[in-house]
């Protein structure tokens, strides 16, 4: 009884939720360097293991935690806005590299969106599921914007988001040793359109420059994506239903 | 100090985008726009801001925490979509290989090869 009071009187303020999401985040990366800095399982899977398994030992429902945390997640905003900064002090790559960035982003943005979700139509994914992850290649604060517009759950988009930012990195990781790509510019610019903002922890491990490259991917991606997937997405609803 | 100010820039370029997207009813969320303005508004400058440039580091180093909340709601409603496994699996996994190949394979061709000085600059990681 007492501590069911004392839960209570801490949930109160957001201190418990954001302590928690902390320290689970440097127990996270702890745990990631001790398991020797394993690609398929980042620091940011574990931590948000670790956070799910305290909520679920105390009791503490997901909106309790999720109110508290969003004081923090509300950095996410200024952060993304910080990413022009890396973006500026790169632009001479991006200058000279203008033509093939832009033949190139459409197609790949378009095709992210596209493949999983026609893989997933055709295993017989439901329209919920479907519309859960068509922007999971998407920087979290726009996606979740596309993902309410199609009808989606946000939650779900959060766990896709997580899983194709680690397969994007495995993927761009093993790809490119298979096809012989050493360029940082290509492999950012990969990690960037393909895995948002993990991708782009992932690239500014590599290089600045294939840092710059990633933010540049996945900030072009987003806005592509916002602007035509909500119009795609009612052409291609209108064609199931007919 | 600095770190505050450049914060406070931050913040500033975020509302901007916030009322641009308002404004022109805009789908893109307030820090992808304000995210474009900053790089305009550096490259107009045609230098850096100090004050910025302290505080963007240390917090684009922390994206990967802001992002954490967010997916612990997964485990919350994973249950509901056991069913569709494969779908999940397909999509995220599968789906993520296509995409990834596509663009490797586009932006590698579409590249000119990197000059003898960016390759060494590249080596080094």
């Amino acid at each position: 009884m007492i501590l069911e009071s004392l839960k209570q009187q801490l949930l109160l303020t957001p201190y418990l939720a954001i302590a928690l999401t902390l320290s689970a985040f440097f127990l996270g990366n702890y745990l990631f360097q001790k398991m020797g800095r394993p690609t398929w399982c980042p620091g940011i899977l574990l931590a948000a293991l670790l956070v799910g398994l305290f909520l679920g030992l105390m009791q503490i429902s997901y909106q309790e935690y999720q109110q508290g945390a969003a004081w923090l997640v509300a950095l996410l905003g200024p952060a993304t806005v910080a990413l022009g900064v890396p973006l500026y002090q790169q632009m001479h790559h991006i200058r000279r590299l203008w033509r093939p960035i832009l033949l190139t982003l459409p197609l790949a943005a378009m095709l992210a969106a596209f493949y999983s979700v026609f893989l997933a139509w055709l295993a017989g994914g439901s329209s919920v599921l479907l519309a859960s992850l068509a922007a999971k290649s998407v920087t979290a604060p726009i996606a979740i914007g596309i993902t309410e517009q199609l009808g989606g759950q946000i939650p779900l988009l959060m766990g896709g988001l997580l899983i194709t930012g680690v397969m994007a990195t495995l993927w761009v990781n093993l790809l490119c040793r298979a096809l012989q790509i050493t360029d940082h510019r290509v492999i950012g610019f990969a990690l960037g359109i393909n895995g948002h903002a993990i991708g782009t922890v992932r690239a500014f491990e590599i290089s600045p420059t294939a840092g710059a490259f990633s933010s540049l991917g996945m900030g072009l991606t987003g806005v592509f994506t916002a602007l035509l997937l909500p119009w795609a997405w009612n052409l291609l609803g209108l064609a199931v239903v007919a | 100090m600095s770190v505050i100010k450049g914060f406070l820039f931050l913040l500033g370029f975020l509302l901007l985008g916030d009322v641009l997207a308002a404004l022109f009813n805009l789908p893109i969320s307030a820090g992808v726009l304000g995210m474009l303005c900053l790089t305009f508004w550096l490259l107009v400058r045609g230098r850096m801001q100090e004050d910025l440039q302290a505080v963007a580091q240390p917090l684009i180093g922390l994206l990967a925490l802001l992002i954490m909340p967010g997916v612990v709601g997964v485990f919350f409603v994973a249950g509901d979509y056991l069913d569709q496994w494969l779908a999940i699996f397909l999509a995220l996994v599968i789906g993520t290989c296509l995409s990834v190949f596509t663009t490797l394979v586009l932006m590698s061709k579409l590249t000119p090869t990197a000059s003898k000085q960016e390759t060494a600059e590249d080596v080094q990681s």
